[in-house]
């Protein structure tokens, strides 16, 4: 796969921004943070009408075959606009790992439907600390699920997970559809993800994937959500980038621009290869799907893109100086965006624990 | 298999079969007399086997060929540790200023020819005591004298001074225009009379760049490259020479390969240091940047094959590698204890801590220092506003010194 967006390529990245920044603008998302369960249903409608949620699904199951850069060029600019539901990637992942995992019957059941985005998928493979625990907390025996997956993103809205189980004693990746579950709300500090822990009791699930592939296929699952959330995060963090430019050329302090004195413009320099770095190590990552070293390329991308988007916009607002912390100007939907970006699909230490275990060849 | 990968993979084998008389094995114990005699058989090994001079003319004796199979070579050449740096200066940047802009043809060739064969070293006279970052700030002049020129006044950190022949000079011409007006572009014979070059002996231990004092130095005006007050523009061409030369996102200090074996090794609360989350973050984080750098390096070079031209973003290669070395090299000694004090100042700081320590901050200083390029960054990609200057629009001679 090239790194080297082509023509088809660039024109859905100018597109995907046309639309969404035409359609979300921050007063529709300040008032999702002050209730819980709900998300900006306009970007999911957005998501449904130009056909993102098929994008990098089969054609056999309503998808439109294209994969992770397609799909990254449009959660860069979801990024940017802070528009992207969480389905954007939790559908994602569960499409997927039904796609890669599952059977004839299962793909025939579920895939029409996340294609389309009427069904919504959420993946719910955490337990706290660990991304994905060697013993999970939810536990399958006779095909039901008993136990709490927590902090499930778009859980709160989804009608299927993809469940990370301990089977007796063996890990399983199972789908569960969610009218069987409770759903206890998470109140968080970036509620429109809709973050919930889901609450099993002899809830029925089909197994995808059981004994240790399991767990080598949750981590590929995650990798390929990783890989969408970064470029989400990347772009988080380039408009973060450029609005504190232009903060910068136009506000005057001691009779010239901020933008003047090193100290600011040092600081967006630094961004600007935050930003850069972010983004070469998405599409590096997004190019090598498919390849041995995908793992460690999408756990790559990860961390540049959580630098990149929490530095970005933990600076964004230091330079914006008192403004920057009002509730009208906005900027903090992205200070909170990039906290909740970066704890989902697995927390740094993960993805660090990832990386080095890759690249040395042997576990902690 | 593209041309280019035909080109990577004939440019390797050569490579591969020079290590035996000019890698690193072969150099050990060498003074630097003795070292720089290697380095221009190698030079000249590589003139005639067709790799120097790879993306010049050929009627300079050049190859002809491109700029990405010269990228591609030196990416090549930078994994055996080769004895080319001798010639980096000369051949990056003076030698193909002379091509442009060096009136007297006949004279540019023989000079090109016996550059691109180790035969004759040229360095470049920029920075002054009080002229680094502020390349228009420089003091060493010329007087008109006669029907030529007579130079005064003093370089610094000039590469290799010691053993070149001929230098590319920037001189004020005239004190009395505003500064970067007054500046001419000249080459010098560094055996004339007056010339004197003192080296420098840096922190690592080694002397490779120099002071060169000019006293009464005289020079004919067919040595003038520019035209009279011209010089600062042809200085600038000279900077933007090698817009894409070839990168290392390990700033020119050890692997990260090496930073893990040395973690396996050592033990940290009687475990290996490997199994240490503070070990194990480093580890991440440089991987993560190393790899984008790689990634912008790989993305540069496809837009080149494509004949597109590459984004700036190229420009963090040097400002984000050489730190995070600096700091990996700092933790790579912390890591060894009571066990890290010990120095060798002819290690090689591609593979020794210490020398990557001691020596890497001159990568953030030469060749434009860490401040400047987040100025240039700011500036010219991100359309901030140019620092405070006092000194626009003032005369050369009545800015406070």
């Amino acid at each position: 796969m090239s790194i080297l967006y082509d023509e088809g390529q660039q024109a859905i990245a100018t597109e995907s921004r046309r639309v969404l920044e035409a359609r979300v603008n921050k007063d529709e998302l300040l008032p999702l943070l002050e209730t819980t369960g709900r998300y900006h249903d306009g970007f999911w409608t957005t998501a449904k009408e130009q056909g993102w949620t098929a994008l990098a699904l089969p054609e056999a199951y309503g998808g439109l075959d294209l994969g992770l850069i397609e799909l990254g060029l449009i959660a860069h600019q979801a990024g940017r606009s802070l528009s992207g539901a969480p389905f954007l990637t939790s559908s994602f992942g569960a499409a997927k790992a039904i796609e890669l995992y599952g059977s004839e019957e299962q793909k025939a059941k579920y895939l029409p439907g996340l294609a389309s985005g009427e069904t919504i998928g959420a993946v719910a493979f955490a337990s706290g600390a660990s991304a994905l625990p060697a013993a999970p907390a939810v536990t399958l025996a006779d095909n039901r699920l008993d136990g709490t997956a927590t902090g499930v993103s778009g859980g709160l809205a989804a009608d299927i997970a993809v469940v990370f189980a301990n089977s007796s004693g063996t890990p399983a990746l199972v789908i569960a559809e969610l009218a069987g579950a409770r759903r206890n709300t998470i109140d968080s500090f970036d509620n429109s993800r809709l973050f919930a822990d889901l609450v099993f009791q002899a809830t029925p699930a089909e197994t995808l994937v059981a004994g240790d592939a399991a767990r080598d296929a949750a981590l590929h699952v995650l990798a390929l959500q990783a890989v969408i959330t970064a470029h989400e995060q990347a772009g988080g963090a380039e408009v973060m980038m450029e609005i504190a430019r232009d903060y910068a050329v136009t506000r005057k302090a001691f009779g010239q621009p901020i933008g003047a004195f090193q100290s600011i413009k040092h600081r967006i320099a630094e961004l600007y290869g935050h930003v850069e770095l972010a983004r070469a190590n998405c599409i590096h990552a997004a190019s090598r799907e498919g390849q041995a070293d995908f793992v460690t390329a999408a756990a790559a991308a990860r961390l540049s893109a959580t630098e990149a988007y929490d530095t970005a916009s933990r600076d964004c607002v230091q330079i914006h100086g008192g403004m920057g912390v009002t509730w009208e100007l906005g900027l903090h939907l992205h200070t909170r965006r990039a906290r909740s970006l970066a704890i989902e699909q697995g927390n740094l230490f993960f993805w660090e624990d990832v990386l080095v275990d890759r690249l040395t060849g042997e576990a902690a | 298999m593209s041309n280019l990968e035909a080109y990577r993979a004939k440019a390797a084998a050569w490579l591969e079969s020079m290590v035996p008389t000019f890698g690193k094995e072969a150099r050990k114990g060498l003074s630097v007399e003795e070292d720089l005699a290697v380095g221009r058989k190698y030079q000249r090994a590589k003139f005639d086997a067709g790799y120097a001079g790879i993306n010049w003319p050929t009627e300079f004796g050049g190859q002809g060929l491109g700029h990405l199979e010269k990228v591609t070579f030196d990416t090549e050449e930078m994994k055996h540790g080769f004895p080319s740096f001798y010639f980096g200066i000369s051949l990056g940047m003076p030698i193909p200023v002379l091509m442009q802009f060096g009136s007297d043809k006949e004279f540019v060739k023989e000079r090109v020819l016996k550059a691109l064969k180790g035969e004759e070293i040229w360095c470049q006279l920029f920075s002054e005591p009080a002229g680094g970052s502020d390349l228009a700030g420089l003091r060493t002049r010329a007087e008109a004298d006669g029907n030529g020129w007579k130079i005064n006044g003093q370089k610094i950190w000039t590469s290799w001074a010691q053993y070149c022949d001929y230098g590319v000079i920037v001189v004020r011409t005239d004190p009395n225009v505003v500064k970067h007006k007054g500046l001419t572009y000249f080459w010098v014979d560094m055996k004339a009379p007056g010339v004197t070059v003192r080296p420098i002996k840096l922190v690592g231990g080694d002397s490779h760049v120099n002071e060169v004092f000019f006293d009464d130095v005289k020079i004919t005006d067919d040595h003038r490259m520019s035209p009279v007050g011209g010089g600062f523009a042809v200085a600038i061409a000279t900077l933007m020479i090698e817009r894409y030369v070839a990168t290392d996102s390990a700033g020119f200090g050890p692997h990260l390969d090496l930073f893990v074996d040395l973690a396996k090794e050592v033990e940290l609360n009687g475990k290996p240091a490997i199994e240490d989350g503070r070990i194990r973050q480093q580890i991440a984080r440089n991987f993560a940047m190393r790899s984008g750098l790689q990634s912008i390096t790989a993305r540069a070079m496809a837009m080149m094959q494509a004949g597109m031209t590459p984004g700036p973003e190229g420009s963090l290669n040097k400002l984000v590698a050489v730190r995070s070395r600096q700091k990996l090299s700092e933790l790579a000694i912390d890591l060894q204890g009571s066990g890290g004090f010990g120095y060798d100042d002819h290690a090689s700081q591609k593979e020794d801590w210490t020398s990557s320590w001691i020596n890497a901050p001159t990568g953030r200083i030469a060749g434009g220092s860490d401040e400047t390029l987040l100025n240039t960054i700011a500036e010219k990609i991100l359309g901030l506003p140019q620092d405070h200057r006092p000194d626009k629009g003032v005369p050369f001679n009545q800015i406070p010194a």
